[in-house]
């Protein structure tokens, strides 16, 4: 006895792929332009330019620790002669964390609203969190075949369930007496959202913000695998080709990207702590 | 400074230590690998050594006394799936990784764990590294593993071994600090000795704890051991590498469907084994 699931779904797929191919043309290439835009904007200074900028950013924004970590870092990268790759690997993250967030934060604050949306979606989002990350990239390169946008696809949807549930957690945790202050005093919902619950929930939406970046990061390079270029093709080319040495050098500068993004947005979070 | 020299001279380097360490210590990697495949081909063998109805009906049954009955139908049923698919033994070779995996890390982030809650200084020692471990992006793993031991599965069971430590290691001595200090002073002053206070009083309160952290380690073993198709783990993994580079689409939904029974069953396994420790805990 034999029988193939994928036997009855693999139709259907290419039925979607016929009937709704505008769709996703114009999707990819609308995805394609921010990557492109965002990807040529980090690529348009020489390399010692943006690290000069960063590093003082992160003087003046962070303190001394953080600018040197983030020189360390970031030459390390030109210093292992995969500066575009990194460049294209920081700008599909950023892409991805921005799309996820910006999905994943208003429907965070519906759930902590409404307990049943909040049940509804709990069993999915725990489904979606125990998957394999290698299983989100599947359905994405069937749809929108090999290349960046597959993988910045699946990264977005594997990067929206730690920020859901943190955002659902940060508003869930704002003070109560907080929210009654702000009715009394004759707020408006917008006023009371972004004065007073916004601010409150802060650190946990910056912790959500941390496990976003990170788990993108991972997807990301993972996504190698699929065409997604960056350091994660480099990886791919080192293991699959036996080159060793590429495959070192991309494996290093993806542990100094992570290191970085990881310890900024903790250093965000850090100042965040301090100030109140 | 000439950076673009310093590329070249980086991966001739690195070519030479690999040659120099496979010309000098081959000896000890051939051994390893030899010695990790053992362990997975006799894992298996286990899982093959029965038809894949009694496998299916046996988890079925461990499913419904850990969990329900309705979730032990749903497993047996599930495996069946797999089995009825023709990607049984793809699904038992994947299993056989996740468990010598799991059994080897746990092996060595259990004592661990237990020596790092009872010693802070061990764990401040640790605990950057576990970091470190944690903040990279699993898929690199491979990278050394694949230098040192070659293509095959000795390669994945280390890489898996490596990303699995972590939340053992972590959840371990978290269990093994948050031990009740009354009951500590209890058993000291019924006077037991430092061997008794740990069996009888530390160790069981950590459990849930412990469980929770093997459940993490598994969860993570799985993610690494599907990534290790790439470098020929074999498995479910690598049937979806192929079928990707091939585009056959119904073969890669079929074993992603294998993946995602697989995962869920081991994570509600052990997830209510946990809590159901909480509870007897309690």
């Amino acid at each position: 006895m034999e029988f193939s699931p994928g036997a009855f779904i693999a139709p259907a797929v290419d039925w979607l792929n016929t009937n709704f191919h505008p769709f996703f043309a114009m999707l990819t290439r609308l995805i394609e332009a921010i990557l492109g835009g965002i990807e040529a904007s980090l690529l348009v200074l020489p390399p010692f330019a943006v690290i000069a900028i960063v590093t003082l950013a992160a003087l003046l924004v962070l303190g001394w620790r953080m600018a040197v970590l983030a020189f360390c870092c970031l030459g390390f990268c030109l210093l292992m002669g995969l500066w575009i790759a990194s460049m294209q690997t920081v700008a599909l993250v950023l892409v991805a964390v921005a799309i996820a967030v910006a999905i994943a934060f208003p429907l965070g604050i519906l759930a902590a609203r409404r307990p049943r949306f909040e049940a509804a979606l709990r069993p999915i989002l725990d489904i979606m969190q125990t998957v394999p990350p290698w299983v989100y990239l599947i359905p994405a390169v069937m749809i929108f075949s090999l290349g960046r946008v597959p993988a910045i696809i699946a990264t977005i949807v594997y990067g929206i369930p730690p920020m859901l549930r943190l955002t659902t957690l940060a508003f869930r945790g704002v003070p109560t007496d907080l929210k009654e202050l702000g009715q009394a005093i004759g707020a408006k919902p917008r006023t009371i959202l972004f004065k007073i619950e916004l601010p409150a929930a802060k650190p946990t939406l910056l912790v959500g913000l941390n496990q976003c970046i990170l788990l993108s990061l991972a997807m990301v390079v993972l996504a190698g695998l699929v065409g997604a270029g960056g350091l994660g093709a480099e990886v791919t080319r080192g293991l699959t080709r036996m080159e060793m040495g590429l495959g070192l050098r991309a494996g290093l500068a993806v542990v100094a990207v992570a290191v970085l993004l990881d310890r900024l947005s903790r250093a965000a979070l850090e100042l965040d702590r301090r100030k109140v | 400074m000439d950076l673009s020299a310093f590329v070249p001279a980086f991966d001739e380097q690195v070519d030479n230590i690999l040659f120099w360490l496979t010309d000098h210590a081959a000896f000890f990697f051939d051994g390893a690998r030899v010695v990790l495949e053992g362990f997975y081909n006799g894992v298996l063998w286990l899982l093959n050594l029965p038809p894949f109805y009694v496998v299916a009906i046996l988890a079925g049954l461990v499913a419904w006394r850990s969990v329900n009955l309705s979730f032990g139908i749903g497993t047996a049923i599930a495996l069946a799936c797999c089995a009825v698919m023709g990607l049984w033994p793809e699904t038992m070779s994947t299993l056989a990784l996740v468990i010598a995996a799991s059994v080897i890390a746990l092996a060595m982030s259990l004592p661990l764990g237990v020596l790092a809650g009872l010693m802070p200084r061990l764990e401040r020692f640790l605990a950057p590294a576990l970091d470190l471990i944690q903040t990279m992006p699993p898929y690199i793993y491979l990278l050394p593993s694949i230098a040192l031991l070659g293509y095959g599965p000795a390669t994945a069971l280390v890489a898996t071994v490596i990303v699995a430590m972590p939340p053992a290691i972590r959840l371990t001595s978290l269990g093994i600090r948050m031990t009740p200090n009354e009951f500590i002073e209890l058993g000291e002053a019924l006077g037991t000795n430092r061997v008794q206070a740990f069996f009888k009083i530390r160790l069981p309160f950590a459990v849930p704890s412990i469980m929770a952290g093997v459940n993490q380690s598994l969860m993570m073993a799985f993610g690494m051991v599907v990534i290790a198709g790439i470098v020929g783990s074999g498995g479910l993994g690598e049937t979806i590498y192929g079928a990707i580079r091939t585009l056959n689409i119904a073969r890669s939904i079929d074993a992603s469907i294998a993946i995602v029974v697989l995962t869920m069953i081991l994570d509600r396994m052990t997830q209510s084994m946990a809590s159901s420790r909480q509870k007897m805990g309690e």
